[in-house]
């Protein structure tokens, strides 16, 4: 029976080789995904590992915690005196001063603006420090800099050559030196500059203090137990940790934007695989259907229906094996291409040796057998089904009516589910429930709905003649398949709709909140879109210096925490920020933070039942946990336009934070003052700081929504996949329809269809298929898009917005694929030698 | 420019010969494994005639009419339908002629599933892009009494059915030839003289010329002539032709004919 398995197989090559391919694609996205989220962790861990492989211990400042949604927090500075304190515990063979801060470097008046980090940095030699000159000697006197040999190469920095450092202070230094890490040219994404210590502390304004000291134990002392005797002599207020659990947690949090990654390449994975799996259950049944009268002779022959089952098990076993291990190839071959996908939307990933762990290799061939194997078990137990007198007829199988009945129930489970959340009482999960029961739901119900819709959209190909009619038909006739077919490509078609309306509507609601509370003529943000802003605290001072400038108003972000959860604050300039903004308070004045209180969103306020005069406790890393009064609560939109639920003043902020960054400064432009004029003035004033960038309205809004653009064009382009996997499915089940129909081809030909009008009627098969996942999975999309921005409505400004000409675009593009979907088995079909056509029994 | 002759009108207004065969040769395959299925084959067909072809299994008939109708190419020789020669004409020349003057019926398989019976009769003139001529249709449905299943679906007619659907077709575009391969080769006998009885009445009454493959010598008495295939060639000709002077035919024919085989 094996041998069997395996000649039947091997003779259905052709037919099966698009469901392989189907399956490769699915397994070769998994598998890419794997290895490349793998390889950004490892090489992060690797990073982070490697700059604090010669130290023991750090000693920092004390902090409630270290980072916050990926962001390291920044600490205060240490007395220089420490270091000798620190060097007097026994135990202690080394103890170095470092500092470390941000510098953006300039060359010949162009900053070098990485997607990641600028550090700056005191040189320490190895082992303490973990950058090793790779050209010139270390930096010695105040004038002299040694950057990373990457950003050399890139930017054709030479020995000699004068860089400028933008820190907390601006001067021009001499390149001395080149410097490695580890291994490594230079720190992925980043540009890195080192001088020496009191050139470090000169450009970060920090006097006399260290950022933190690194210390070395003597041989054979024990890491822990010094770790506790430095605690004990420096007391509370320092941390002094292992430095290997520094990397780990710094490691942790530059992992934290690969694991939201892998979290969407992993949902856009399991939506190949689905469509792979609609591919696979169809193929098989079409085989199987035209196997029927072997099938049977093989029954009649004595084949138990056990052994039927095994065999078309085996099939599938055989196809899954053959895909995975392809796939798994390709996955190796694409995760780098993938890297790079990831970084044109925006997503920059390390870049370094492919990490294939046997983890992925087994979690490939998992799902690529096993999704093969579980989508040709319905189409085994059809064969296994199949009676020894079944021998002479082949018609089709009618849906079976359980399967109909269950279709209906799971439908309207998740119809009512959508429903209650666009009624504006369910949450996302609901939302999810829904779309899950309405995929389960459609599925079951696509053979029984299948032959109504396509007579009905099928309509406009009569116009076509009798191929149009007869394409509408076949595709009719088959409900199982063309349901099949057409879902697959509508779920495809289903996602890139919820993104796109999803998206368009977000990005609405962010520009109509920002342009109803934002009154400001302009706003300067960085152009590099960090997390806190990341605006040098002197723009605000220069540009609020200018005669142009009527009023400039300063945000700052700080994350917070609330018991275990992350959340952001935003504080501002309770003077200022009045003549920027029209905000609208519900309760209490803006004022009243001056007092070092809290304004809340209403809506917040009202999920923690919190009311002026009650006070709220908030864990700050610097100053761990503190109560704050709330005075105030703002109006849910201005909250939003300010992208905070928590309001604080800029003199509240500086006691709790050490970040020294604005996130925006907005502009009012002074009376009789010309747009081009203020806009001139601002720039230059901008001069001394490259990332700030001068945005108006528009572009403010575009700032904003970048991210949701970015994540977008990568979710679609991925989603491509998809589609394509999709499309082969058409072309596969035409081109096996085409098969069974062979007679019936053969026939039209006899009687006089031309081979062109042979062609459009297939084309006109494969676009009607199409037309069905069109109108399914645009329709599925704008509907799940809805609900959740219902279930999203209840906690933010949202309303639905649907954009037409996007949609019609990926209508076109789906239409227009569907043509092409056609155009093979079409012309395979007019190849078609009439005569055996009619012979062919 | 369709031939639209009323079916009284005398078969003289044709050219007397509908179509014609000359030292026609198709081969299958080549080299060691070359069958010579027409060997030199030359066969006239008169036209508003019901002519029947019989010879032994592989002698060639289904080949022959299928180079007749345009449904094949041929080797050597010549094919004409009226004055066209069929060995001239392209792939879709000879389409457009196949849905404009020739009509067809198969012994099996000769509706689309997916038609239904009046849909399947005017299948090649919608292909055409033409209007049927309703009187005509109504005729030939009357004729065959086919009046109510017109609505049904293949599966749902029986086999003398289908049968009578497929001769509708055939003789809907008024074509100047029909041809039949074995069209009760599937039927019990009275189905089957039914058919053929309609065959011989429109080939007399209507004037359509019929050329009909058939084995069976009581379904080949129904025809005006009987035209002998053997190996290819065309080897004898029984104008008239009844049940006994069939058989005493084929019977003569047949010897030489296994011996050969042997
Ligand atoms: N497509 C083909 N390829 C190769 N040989 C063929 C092909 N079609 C027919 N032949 C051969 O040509 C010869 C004539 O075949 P044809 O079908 O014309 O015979 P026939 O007289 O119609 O026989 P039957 O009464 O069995 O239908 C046979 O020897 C047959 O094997
Ligand atoms: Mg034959």
């Amino acid at each position: 029976m094996w041998r069997l398995t395996i000649r039947n197989t091997l003779a259905r090559r052709a037919r099966l080789a698009l469901t392989l391919l189907a399956v490769v694609l699915g397994v070769t996205f998994v598998t890419g995904s794997l290895i490349l989220t793998d390889t950004s962790q490892r090489l992060l861990d690797d990073q982070f590992r490697t700059a604090t492989a010669g130290v023991d211990l750090t000693v920092r400042d004390a902090a409630a915690f270290d980072s916050a949604m990926g962001v390291e927090v920044e600490r205060d500075p240490l007395p220089a005196t420490i270091v000798d304190r620190i060097r007097a515990v026994p135990g202690v063979a080394t103890a170095r001063p470092l500092v470390r801060g941000q510098g953006l470097l300039s060359v010949g008046g162009k900053a070098i603006v990485p997607s990641g980090a600028s550090v700056l940095a005191s040189w320490e030699p190895a082992p303490v420090g973990a950058f090793s000159l790779r050209a010139g000697h270390p930096p010695v006197t105040d004038d002299e800099l040694v950057v990373d040999a990457e950003t050399a190469l890139r930017r054709h920095i030479d020995l000699g050559d004068t860089v400028t450092v933008r820190a907390e202070q601006t001067t021009s230094l001499r390149i001395v030196g080149l410097a490695g890490f580890g291994d490594g040219p230079g720190l992925p994404n980043s540009t890195v500059g080192l001088v020496n210590l009191p050139t470090a502390q000169r450009l970060l304004k920090l006097g006399g203090d260290v950022s933190e000291v690194a210390v070395v134990a003597a041989d054979g002392v024990d890491t822990q137990q010094l770790r506790g005797r430095v605690s004990a002599v420096l007391g509370p207020g320092y941390e002094v940790s292992a430095s290997r659990d520094i990397a780990a947690s710094s490691a942790a949090a530059a992992k934290t934007q690969v694991d939201y990654l892998q979290m969407m390449l992993f949902a856009l994975a399991a939506a190949a695989l689905l469509v792979g799996a609609f591919l696979i259950a169809n193929t098989f049944s079409i085989v199987i259907t035209q196997r029927t009268r072997e099938l049977a002779v093989l029954r009649a022959a004595g084949a138990t229906g056990a052994q039927v089952l095994g065999s078309v098990l085996g099939e599938a076993l055989l196809v899954g094996v053959t895909a995975s291990v392809a796939g798994t190839g390709l996955g190796v071959a694409t995760a780098a291409g993938l890297r790079n996908l990831a970084g044109a939307f925006g997503i920059a990933l390390p870049d370094g040796g492919l990490v294939v762990a046997p983890r992925t290799a087994i979690v490939a061939f998992a799902i690529g057998v096993g999704v093969t194997i579980v989508s040709a078990i319905g189409p085994a137990r059809r064969a296994a089904a199949v009676a020894p007198v079944e021998a002479m007829r082949s018609a089709a199988a009618p849906s079976g009516r359980i399967r109909t009945v269950t279709g209906w129930i799971v439908t309207a489970l998740g119809v009512t589910a959508l429903i209650a959340v666009l009624a504006g009482t369910g949450s996302l999960a609901l939302v999810g429930a829904a779309a899950l029961s309405g995929v389960v739901g459609l599925t079951l119900l696509g053979p029984a709905l299948t032959p109504g819709l396509a007579r009905i959209m099928g309509r406009p190909l009569d116009a076509a003649g009798v191929p149009g009619r007869l394409a509408r038909e076949s595709a009719a006739r088959a409900p199982r398949r063309t349901a099949a077919t057409a879902l697959a490509l509508a779920f495809g078609l289903a996602l890139i709709s919820f993104m796109t309306v999803l998206a368009t509507s977000i990005k609405d609601s962010v520009q109509q909140t920002y342009t109803e509370v934002i009154s400001a003529d302009y706003v300067i943000e960085s152009a590099r879109n960090e997390m806190l802003g990341g605006l040098p605290n002197h723009v605000h001072h220069h540009v609020s210096e200018l005669p142009e400038v009527a009023v400039a108003s300063r945000l700052r972000y700080g994350h917070w925490k609330d018991g275990q959860a992350t959340d952001a604050l935003t504080a501002v300039d309770p003077v200022t920020l009045p003549r920027v903004t029209s905000l609208h308070m519900v309760a209490g004045n803006l004022n009243a933070i001056s007092g070092g209180g809290i304004i809340l969103a209403e809506r917040v306020a009202r999920e923690r039942h919190l009311a002026i005069g009650d006070s709220l406790p908030m864990t700050f890393s610097r100053t761990g946990t503190q109560r704050l009064p709330v005075v105030g609560l703002l109006r849910d939109r201005d909250a939003q336009a300010l992208s905070t639920n928590y309001v604080i003043s800029l003199d509240t902020f500086s006691r709790h934070y050490k970040e020294n960054v604005d996130a925006s400064v907005f502009v009012k432009v002074a009376d009789g003052v010309s747009d081009a004029a203020a806009k001139k003035a601002i720039n230059a004033a901008l001069a001394d700081a490259p990332t700030a960038q001068l945005r108006d309205q528009a572009a403010a809004v575009a700032g904003r929504t970048l991210m949701i653009d970015q994540v977008l064009g990568l979710v679609t382009a991925l989603l491509m996949l998809t589609i394509l996997i999709a499309l082969m499915g058409i072309t596969n089940t035409l081109a096996l329809s085409i098969i069974e129909r062979t007679r019936e081809i053969g026939l039209l030909r006899a009687v006089g269809m031309t081979s062109g009008q042979l062609r459009w009627m297939i084309r006109g098969e494969a676009v009607l298929v199409a037309g069905l996942a069109i109108a399914l999975g645009v329709s599925l999309g704008i509907a799940f898009a809805a609900g959740t921005v219902a279930a999203l409505g209840r906690t933010a400004e949202l309303a639905l917005v649907v954009p037409p000409g996007r949609l019609l675009l990926v209508v076109a593009v789906a239409a227009l694929a569907g043509l092409l979907a056609g155009l093979l088995p079409a012309r395979r079909a007019a190849k078609l030698d009439v005569l055996t056509a009619i012979a062919t029994s | 420019m369709t031939i639209s002759i009323a079916p009284t009108q005398p078969p003289q207004t044709r050219s007397a010969v509908a179509a014609q065969a000359r030292d026609v040769v198709k081969i299958y395959g080549r080299g060691d494994t070359a069958v010579r299925a027409l060997d030199g084959a030359s066969l006239s067909i008169p036209a508003g005639r019901f002519t029947a072809v019989m010879g032994p299994s592989g002698s060639g008939k289904s080949t022959l009419m299928h180079a007749l109708a345009g449904l094949d190419t041929v080797d050597a020789g010549q094919v004409l339908l009226g004055d066209t020669d069929l060995s001239r004409l392209g792939e879709r020349q000879r389409t457009l002629l196949r849905r404009e003057r020739i009509g067809f019926v198969f012994q099996s398989f000769n509706l689309v599933p997916t038609l239904s019976a009046v849909e399947n009769i005017v299948l090649p003139l919608t292909l055409a892009g033409r209007q049927p001529d309703q009187a005509w249709i109504d005729e030939l449905v009357a004729t065959l009494g086919l009046a109510d299943r017109l609505r049904h679906r293949p599966t749902e007619l029986s086999g003398g059915q289908q049968q009578r659907v497929a001769v509708a077709r055939a003789l809907a575009p008024r074509p100047e030839i029909v041809f039949a391969d074995e069209p009760t080769g599937n039927l019990d006998s009275r189905a089957g003289e039914a058919l053929l009885g309609f065959l011989r009445h429109a080939a007399h009454e209507l004037a359509q010329t019929i050329v009909m493959v058939t084995h069976d010598p009581n379904a080949a008495a129904y025809a005006d002539r009987v035209v002998f295939l053997a190996d290819g060639r065309v080897v004898d000709d029984l104008p008239e032709p009844t049940v006994p002077t069939i058989l005493s035919r084929m019977a003569s024919l047949d010897a030489p004919a296994l011996r050969k085989k042997k």
